[in-house]
C-alpha cells in the first residue's frame, strides 16, 4: 500500500477509510471511553464554563429566593384572600410545592451517574455520534446567554444522555425539568433529583400557587443563569416517534423573563436525537394500541436488564443552530408593554403569547430537519407498503430510490460511504431481529411478538384481544415507528401527491391544488406539525422542489396530472394511506351513529369514540375489508377527533365535567366525502359489533 | 451635559462693536449692536456684569469641541495625559494612569490619531438665505446682528457626537443665516413679530450645550433661518427675600447665576452639569434636573413663573403664586417645548439662602447591586443628600485613572492603605464593586445627622465610607468628562452619553441588560474592539432613578462610525424602553429621539402637542423641527 501512495502527506491511501471516531460532522463520544478508564475519567477535574452574570448560588439558594420573591408572596397573599387560611399554613404549602418541585444538582451524584450510566451505553450502543461543532456553540453561548436546550423526545434515554454529553464536553449539567411520574422511583427519583432534574405535574391550571412557584423557580435560574434549562417542548415522549404538536407552557414560562425584560436575550438551542433502534419499541406499540404503560418504577427498569444484551446500534445528536429569542421576537412585540404594572403581576401580550406559539412549531420544524435518518427507516418506509413479504434484492432496489428521494427533499441520511447498499440494508434488517425476519428464500417478513404481561387487564381488553388481529398489529406499528422517523420528509410531498394522484382531469390548477393542500394540512394537523399561518409557503416550497427534481410537472400554470403521477407520487400517496383511510372511518363511524337519538346525534366521551372506532377497525382488518393495520393506533384515532374538531365537523360540551363529542353531521358529511376522494375507500359492510354487551352498529350506506 | 437654547433681552449692555470675519473669504460679515431699545423703565437691573461668554463664542470657547479653548486632554512630552490651563481642580495634573487605561479598555493606539480639521474655510460654508426685508427692518431696530461664517457656524449645533464628527470631518448642510443678541424680553418680542411678518425662520440659541441635536437647522429650510443668541439677556433684574425669589433674564448661563446669587448669599441649587455653559432658558426649554434637586428640585419646581414670546403673543401667568389651580398649567407647556413653539426671556426662579456647610462623602458597596438597593432604601426614606450618584465598577476604575500623579508619599501611601481594607479587609472584589459618591448641604448640624443616617442605612447594604475625597473626585469627573471625550476623539473613539429614568423595580434589569445589548450590538456590527460601556444612577426619587450611561468604541476598520454608533444607541433606547425605561430624564427629545415621542405618550399626546404647536405657531416660525414636529418615523 504505501508505495502506492503519491503524496507525502496521505498516510492511507484508501477513499473508503472510514474513521472510527469522526464521521461528516459528528464525533463518537463512546470510542475514548472504550479505551480508557472510566474511573478517571469520571473523577477528573471539569472546566466548566458559566454565565458571566451568574452569582453563585446552590440549590437551596435558589429555594430560599423563590420563597422570598415577590411573585410568591403575591400569589401567597391572593391566596390567603381566597381561601381564609392563615399566611403561615399556605406559606408552608408553598415551600412544600418548592421542596417537591426542585433539583438538588450535585456533582458528587453526577459523577457517580456518569460512571454507571457510561457502563450501561456502552453496553447497549456502538456509537453516539455527537456534532461537536453545535456542542462548541453551546460552550460559548452559556457564558453570555441564558440557556435553554430543547431536545426532541422519543425515549427515556433522551434525558440521560443530554446530561451525559454535557457531562462530557465539561458543559454545565442542565437542569431538567422532568414529569413527576419520574420521581415516584424510589432509587432513580432521588438520583436524577441530584442530577438536575426538577419534578412538575402535569396539569395544575387552577393552582395559582403552584403556578407562581413554578414560574420562579425556573424564570429565577435563567434569569441569574445558574445553569442551562432543559426541557421537551413536545410535552412528553412521542410515543409514535413523529413529532408531537410543541406544548407551550413550559416554553412560555421559560422565555417570559426575555419579554419581561429580565434578561437582555435567552438563547433556544434544538437538539434532535435520533435513534437507529428505540429501547421502548414494544411498550410503545402496545401503548398505541391501548395496553396501558406499565408505570415507571425502579424494579421495572431493573427487568430492563436484559434489554442490556441487546444491540441498540448508534445515536445521532444533532445540537441545532442556537436561536435568540431577541432576534426572532425583533419588530414583532413590544416589550414595553409591560412597563405598566409590576412584572409578576401581568400576563404576557397576545403578540407575545402567539409568537412563542410560532418559536415552539419552529423549533420542532428545525428538530426534524436535523434529525439523522437511518437507513432502517426508509426500509420501514418501504416494508409498511409490501406487507405480505419482499425479497432483499428488490427492498434493496426500492431502498435505494427512497434514499435519492428523501435526500432530494433535504434529509440527511446516515448512509455509510464505504458498504454497498445491500450491506446496509442487511445490517439494518439484522439490527431489528424483533420485528423483521430474513426467510430462507430471502424473503424479508414480519415477526410476532409476544404482549407483554400486563396486570389487571380489564374485560375490555380482553375483548379487544379475542381479535387474532391485535396481535399482528403490534409488528405493524412498531415498523411504523421507524417509517415515522423520516415521514416528516415525505409529508408535504405527499400532499401534493395526494391532490394530484386523486385528480381526474387532464389538468390540475395551481389554486385547485392549493385548496386540497390546505384541506389535507387541516385534516393531518394533529399527527403532523405545521407553523400555524404558513400553508401558502409550504406549498409553493413544496411545489416547486417537487418541480425541480422532476416529479412535478407544472405548465401554464396547472400540473400536468398525466406527467405527474409516476412512482414517486405513487408512493409517496401511499404512505399516507393510512391515514387517510383511518380518518374516513373515523368519520363514517361518527355519522352511522348520528340516528340513534331522534333529535341530536348521540354524543360521546372521547375515551369511549376511540375504542369503539379501535373495534370496529379490528372487525374490518380481520375481515380484510382494509389492510392497514395503523388504524387500529388510539393515538391516530385521537389526532383524527381532535382534527376534525378544528375544522368544525364534531362539536365538544362538558357534562358533569367531561368532555363528550358528537358530530355535526352536515359539515362532518363534507369532510368525509372529501376525504374519500384522495385514497380508495373500500365498501362498508353493514358491522355490528359488540361492545361491553353494547351492541353499536355501523351502517355504511349513508 | 446638558440642555440648552433659548432666548432673552438685556438692557443696558452697551454691546460693542466689533469687526469681522477671519479669513478674507468671508467679507460680509458684520456685526451691529445698540441699546436695548428704551430700558425698560420698571426693571431695576441688579448687576451689570457683562456676560461671560462673548458674543463671539468661539474667542473663548473650542469651535469642535467641549467647552474652554484653554483646557483640554492633551499628551504632554513625556507621553502622559494631562490637562491643560488653570481653570479646574484638575487643570495642571498629568495623570499618569489614564494612557495605558484608554490602550486596555477601549485599544486606542497612540500611533493611529484621527485629529479634526483644522478649520472650516468660509469657502465651505453654505451662503445665507436672505430675506432682505426682514433684514432691512431687523437693523431697524437696532438689535445687535451677525453674518459673520464662523458666528454663524457656531450657533449651528449642539454637542450631540454626530455634530461634533462633523465639526471634525465635515460640513453642516445647513446653518443659520444670521446671528442676532437680543439684550432685553422686547428686543426678543421685535424680532419675533419681524420674522412673522416676513416669515423667517427662529431657532433660539441658549449655551449651545444641547445632546440631541436639537439646534441643528433641518437641511430643507428654504426660508432664512435668525439664531436667536439669548447670552447677552443675562441680568438679574430683581430679587425677593421675602418671597425667596429671583427674577432674571433668560440668557444667563448657570455659573453666573449661582455666583451673582452667592455675592447676595442665596443660591437657586439647580446644577446641571452644563452649568458652566447651559442657560436659564435652556434649562426651561428642555426640563432640566439638577444635581442637587434633592434639596432644592429640579427646574419643574423651581420655577415661580415664566414670560414666553411666541409668534402669537407673551405667554404668561398673571401672577406668581406657590401654587394654582387655573386649569391645565401653561408652564407645563412651555418647559420641555424645546424652541418649537417660542423663547423664554424671563425667569422668575425660586432661591434658597446658601447653606454654611457642605461636604462631599461616599460609600463603597461590594456590588452594584447593593448600592442600588440602599440609594432605594435611601430614597424610599427620603433622606437623600442634596446628591447622591452610584457608580458601577467601569466608572469606579475610570475615576480611579483620572487621579493625579501623586504629590506626596503619604498621599499614596494612604491610598494604599485604604485600598487595602477595602479589597483584603473587606472582602471586595476591585473588579465588582461600586461607589456612591454624595453631596451633603445644610447647616453643620444637619450634615452631621443626615451623614450619620446615611451611612447606618449604607451599612446594612454592606456599604463602607470611603471618604470625602473620593466623592469629589467622582463630581469632578462629570464635568471633565465631556473634555475627555475630544482626546478620544484624536484616538479613533466615538462616544456619547445618554440617560433614562426608571421604576426601581426595573432599575437593575435595565442597566444590566442595556449594557448587555451595547455589547451585543458592537459584536454584532463587527467592532473589533471592547467597546467602553459604563453607568451612573445619578438621581433618586420616591418611585424610581434616573440612569446615566457612557458608551464608545474604537472605530478602527469601521467605514462610517456615527452611523453605527447612532444605530447602537437607538438599540439601546430600545432596550431601556422595553426595560420600563423612559425616552429621556432631562436631555430632552430634539430630534434624534423624536422617533420614540409617538410611543411615550400615544398618539393623542402626540396629537395635543402639536395642536398646540398649530395655535402657538401657525406658521411654523420656530422651525428647528424638534419633539412633536415633523414627521415621526412608523413606531
Amino acid at each position: 500500500m504505501s508505495e502506492q501512495s503519491r503524496n507525502a502527506w496521505i498516510t492511507k491511501d484508501d477513499p473508503k477509510l472510514v474513521s472510527s471516531k469522526h464521521k461528516d460532522n459528528f464525533e463518537d463520544i463512546l470510542e475514548d471511553r472504550r479505551h480508557n478508564s472510566d474511573l478517571r475519567y469520571c473523577s477528573r477535574t471539569r472546566d466548566v464554563p458559566s454565565f458571566r452574570l451568574n452569582k453563585k448560588r446552590t440549590p437551596q439558594q435558589v429555594k430560599e429566593h423563590v420563597l422570598k420573591s415577590d411573585r410568591v408572596q403575591y400569589a401567597v397573599e391572593q391566596v390567603c384572600v381566597e381561601t381564609q387560611l392563615p399566611r403561615t399554613e399556605v406559606l408552608t404549602q408553598a415551600a412544600s410545592i418548592v421542596d417537591e418541585m426542585a433539583h438538588n444538582l450535585r456533582l458528587g451524584a453526577v459523577r457517580g451517574f456518569a460512571y454507571f450510566l457510561m457502563k450501561v451505553l456502552k453496553q447497549l450502543y456502538q456509537r453516539i455520534y455527537v456534532n461537536e461543532e453545535g456542542v462548541e456553540k453551546v460552550r460559548s453561548l452559556i457564558q453570555d446567554y441564558p440557556v435553554l436546550i430543547m431536545p426532541t423526545h422519543r425515549s427515556y434515554m433522551d434525558f440521560l444522555l443530554m446530561s451525559y454529553v454535557f457531562y462530557h464536553y465539561d458543559l454545565p449539567l442542565p437542569v431538567i425539568a422532568a414529569a413527576m411520574d419520574f420521581m415516584g422511583m424510589k432509587f432513580f427519583g432521588w438520583l436524577l433529583r441530584n442530577c438536575g432534574a426538577f419534578y412538575i405535574r402535569r396539569s395544575f391550571g387552577e393552582d395559582s400557587l403552584y403556578w407562581a412557584v413554578f414560574t420562579e423557580y425556573v424564570q429565577t435560574q435563567i434569569c441569574n443563569g445558574d445553569t442551562p434549562i432543559e426541557f421537551y417542548v413536545e410535552g412528553t415522549r412521542s410515543r409514535t416517534s413523529k413529532s408531537y404538536t410543541p406544548k407551550f407552557g413550559m416554553l412560555s414560562a421559560a422565555l417570559e423573563p426575555y419579554f419581561k425584560s429580565q434578561v437582555s436575550d435567552i438563547m433556544v438551542i434544538p437538539v434532535s436525537i435520533s435513534y437507529d433502534r428505540v429501547l421502548e419499541e414494544s411498550l410503545y406499540a402496545y401503548e398505541l394500541l391501548g395496553v396501558p404503560k406499565p408505570k415507571e418504577s425502579t424494579s421495572g427498569l431493573l427487568k430492563a436488564r436484559k434489554i442490556l444484551e441487546e444491540d441498540f446500534g448508534n445515536i445521532h445528536i444533532t445540537f441545532g443552530e442556537p436561536v435568540s429569542i431577541r432576534k426572532f421576537s425583533d419588530g414583532k412585540v413590544d416589550r414595553s408593554m409591560h412597563s405598566l404594572a409590576p412584572r409578576y403581576i401581568v400576563s404576557l401580550t397576545q403578540e407575545e403569547q402567539s409568537l412563542i406559539r410560532t418559536l415552539g412549531y419552529h423549533m420542532v420544524l428545525v428538530h426534524q430537519h436535523n434529525m439523522v435518518i437511518s437507513p432502517w427507516s426508509m426500509v420501514a418506509a418501504v416494508l409498511m407498503q409490501s406487507q405480505q413479504g419482499v425479497t432483499v434484492r428488490s427492498l434493496v432496489h426500492e431502498v435505494d430510490w427512497v434514499k435519492r428521494l428523501a435526500s432530494n427533499l433535504g434529509a440527511y441520511i446516515d448512509w455509510p460511504v464505504n458498504e454497498s447498499a445491500e450491506a446496509i440494508i442487511r445490517h439494518s434488517l439484522a439490527l431489528h431481529p424483533n420485528i423483521v425476519s430474513v426467510g430462507s428464500d430471502d424473503v424479508v417478513t414480519l415477526l410476532q411478538v409476544s404482549p407483554p404481561v400486563a396486570h389487571g387487564r380489564s374485560a375490555q381488553q380482553q375483548q379487544i384481544q379475542q381479535f387474532a388481529v391485535m396481535q399482528n398489529a403490534a409488528q405493524h406499528i412498531m415498523l411504523s415507528l421507524y417509517r415515522n422517523q423520516a415521514i416528516h420528509v415525505f409529508l408535504r410531498p405527499a400532499m401534493v401527491s395526494l391532490a394530484i394522484n386523486s385528480c381526474k382531469e387532464e389538468e390540475l390548477s395551481l389554486d385547485l391544488l392549493y385548496q386540497k393542500y390546505v384541506f389535507l394540512e387541516n385534516v393531518l394537523c394533529r399527527d403532523f406539525v405545521f407553523i400555524p399561518g404558513n400553508t401558502r409557503k409550504d406549498f409553493e416550497h413544496t411545489l416547486a422542489t417537487l418541480a425541480h427534481i422532476g416529479v412535478v410537472v407544472v405548465e401554464a400554470g396547472a400540473v400536468v396530472v398525466k406527467k405527474s403521477t409516476n412512482k414517486t407520487t405513487a408512493f409517496l400517496s401511499h404512505m399516507f394511506e393510512p391515514f387517510l383511510l383511518g380518518y374516513w372511518l373515523m368519520c363514517q363511524f361518527l355519522l352511522s351513529s348520528r340516528m340513534q337519538v331522534a333529535a341530536k346525534p348521540l354524543a360521546r366521551t372521547q375515551k369511549t369514540l376511540t375504542r369503539e372506532m379501535q373495534v370496529l377497525a379490528a372487525r374490518l382488518i380481520q375481515e380484510e375489508t382494509i389492510r392497514h393495520f395503523e388504524i387500529l393506533s388510539l393515538d391516530m384515532a385521537n389526532n383524527c377527533l381532535h382534527a376534525l374538531f378544528h375544522m368544525g365537523g364534531i362539536s365538544k360540551e362538558k357534562r358533569d365535567g367531561v368532555t363528550y363529542m358528537y358530530p355535526n353531521v352536515a359539515k362532518l358529511s363534507t369532510i368525509t366525502e372529501q376525504l374519500g376522494t384522495y385514497t380508495a375507500v373500500p365498501p362498508l359492510p353493514a358491522v355490528s359489533i359488540n361492545l361491553n354487551t353494547k351492541t353499536v352498529t355501523v351502517n355504511a350506506k349513508l | 451635559m446638558a440642555e440648552k437654547e433659548n432666548m432673552s433681552k438685556g438692557s443696558d449692555a452697551s454691546t460693542t462693536m466689533f469687526c469681522t470675519s477671519r479669513g478674507a473669504a468671508s467679507a460680509n460679515g458684520s456685526v451691529e449692536t445698540k441699546q436695548c431699545a428704551e430700558s425698560n423703565g420698571n426693571k431695576v437691573i441688579l448687576d451689570t456684569e457683562p456676560p461671560t461668554i462673548p458674543k463671539r463664542r468661539q474667542e473663548l470657547l473650542k469651535w469642535n469641541g467641549w467647552g474652554y479653548k484653554d483646557s483640554k486632554f492633551s499628551l504632554n512630552k513625556d507621553g502622559n495625559v494631562e490637562f491643560t490651563g488653570e481653570r479646574y481642580r484638575l487643570s495642571g495634573s498629568v495623570m499618569p494612569l489614564l494612557k495605558d487605561w484608554m490602550k486596555s479598555t477601549v485599544g486606542i493606539s497612540l500611533d493611529h490619531k484621527t485629529p479634526s480639521q483644522p478649520e472650516i474655510p468660509a469657502a465651505n460654508i453654505p451662503l445665507p438665505v436672505k430675506n432682505d426685508e426682514f433684514v432691512a427692518e431687523l437693523r431697524k431696530t437696532g438689535i445687535a446682528l451677525s453674518d459673520d461664517c464662523q458666528d454663524r457656524l457656531f450657533r449651528s449645533h449642539g454637542h450631540t457626537l454626530h455634530e461634533i464628527f462633523t465639526l471634525r470631518e465635515g460640513m453642516f448642510e445647513r446653518i443659520p443665516d444670521l446671528a442676532a443678541w437680543p439684550s432685553c424680553h422686547n428686543d426678543v418680542v421685535k424680532i419675533v413679530e419681524l420674522a412673522v411678518k416676513h416669515n423667517v425662520v427662529i431657532i433660539p440659541f441658549g449655551g449651545g450645550t444641547s445632546v440631541t441635536s436639537s439646534l441643528e437647522c433641518p437641511a430643507w429650510e428654504k426660508r432664512m433661518i435668525l439664531s436667536m443668541d439669548t447670552s447677552q439677556m443675562n441680568h438679574i433684574l430683581w430679587l425677593d427675600e421675602k418671597n425667596l425669589t429671583v427674577h432674571v433674564e433668560g440668557g444667563i448661563i448657570g455659573q453666573d447665576l449661582e455666583r451673582r446669587l452667592a455675592e447676595r448669599g442665596f443660591c437657586t441649587g439647580h446644577e446641571p452639569d452644563s452649568m458652566e455653559f447651559s442657560s436659564l432658558g435652556g434649562w426651561v426649554a428642555t426640563r432640566a434636573s439638577g444635581m442637587k434637586k434633592n434639596i432644592y428640585g429640579n427646574i419643574e419646581d423651581l420655577l415661580v413663573h415664566v414670560k414666553f414670546v411666541t409668534p402669537r403673543g407673551v405667554m404668561e401667568k398673571s401672577c406668581q403664586v406657590p401654587r394654582m389651580s387655573a386649569g391645565p398649567d401653561i408652564h407645563h407647556v412651555i418647559m420641555g417645548s424645546e424652541g418649537t413653539m417660542g423663547v423664554v426671556t424671563e425667569v422668575t426662579l425660586k432661591i434658597r439662602p446658601l447653606p454654611p456647610c457642605k461636604k462631599y462623602g461616599s460609600i463603597v458597596f461590594p456590588s452594584f447591586e447593593n448600592g442600588v438597593n440602599c440609594l432605594r432604601d435611601i430614597a424610599g426614606q427620603r433622606c437623600a443628600p442634596a446628591s447622591i450618584r452610584l457608580m458601577d465598577n467601569e466608572q469606579f476604575q475610570f475615576g480611579s485613572v483620572l487621579k493625579p500623579e501623586t504629590k506626596s508619599l503619604i498621599t499614596s501611601f494612604l491610598d494604599g492603605l485604604k485600598k487595602f481594607y477595602v479589597t483584603k479587609l473587606k472582602g471586595f472584589d476591585p473588579l465588582k464593586l461600586a461607589v456612591a459618591t454624595l453631596l451633603f448641604e445644610g447647616t453643620k448640624e444637619e450634615v452631621a445627622a443626615l451623614e450619620k443616617r446615611v451611612y447606618e442605612i449604607a451599612a446594612q447594604y454592606g456599604g463602607i465610607p470611603g471618604g470625602a475625597d473620593n466623592g469629589e473626585r467622582g463630581y469632578m469627573l462629570t464635568f471633565v468628562i465631556a473634555y475627555l471625550r475630544d482626546l478620544a476623539f484624536d484616538y479613533y473613539v466615538v462616544a456619547e452619553s445618554f440617560e433614562t429614568s426608571v421604576p426601581w423595580d426595573r432599575c437593575l434589569d435595565l442597566c444590566q441588560n442595556v449594557k448587555e445589548r451595547l455589547h451585543g450590538e458592537c459584536k454584532d456590527r463587527g467592532i473589533q474592539f471592547p467597546p467602553y460601556i459604563t453607568c451612573r444612577v445619578t438621581q433618586t426619587y420616591d418611585t424610581g432613578a434616573c440612569v446615566y450611561f457612557y458608551f464608545g468604541f474604537n472605530y478602527r476598520g469601521i467605514p462610517n462610525p456615527v452611523q453605527v454608533y447612532e444605530d447602537i444607541e437607538g438599540c439601546a433606547r430600545d432596550e431601556m424602553l422595553a426595560n420600563g425605561g423612559s425616552i429621556s430624564h432631562h436631555h430632552g427629545v430634539g430630534k434624534i429621539r423624536k422617533q420614540w415621542l409617538k410611543k411615550t405618550v400615544g398618539d393623542i399626546g402626540v396629537g395635543t402637542m402639536k395642536a398646540m404647536k398649530a395655535y402657538i405657531d401657525p406658521q411654523n416660525i420656530f422651525a428647528n423641527n424638534n419633539l412633536m414636529m415633523g414627521d415621526h418615523s412608523k413606531l
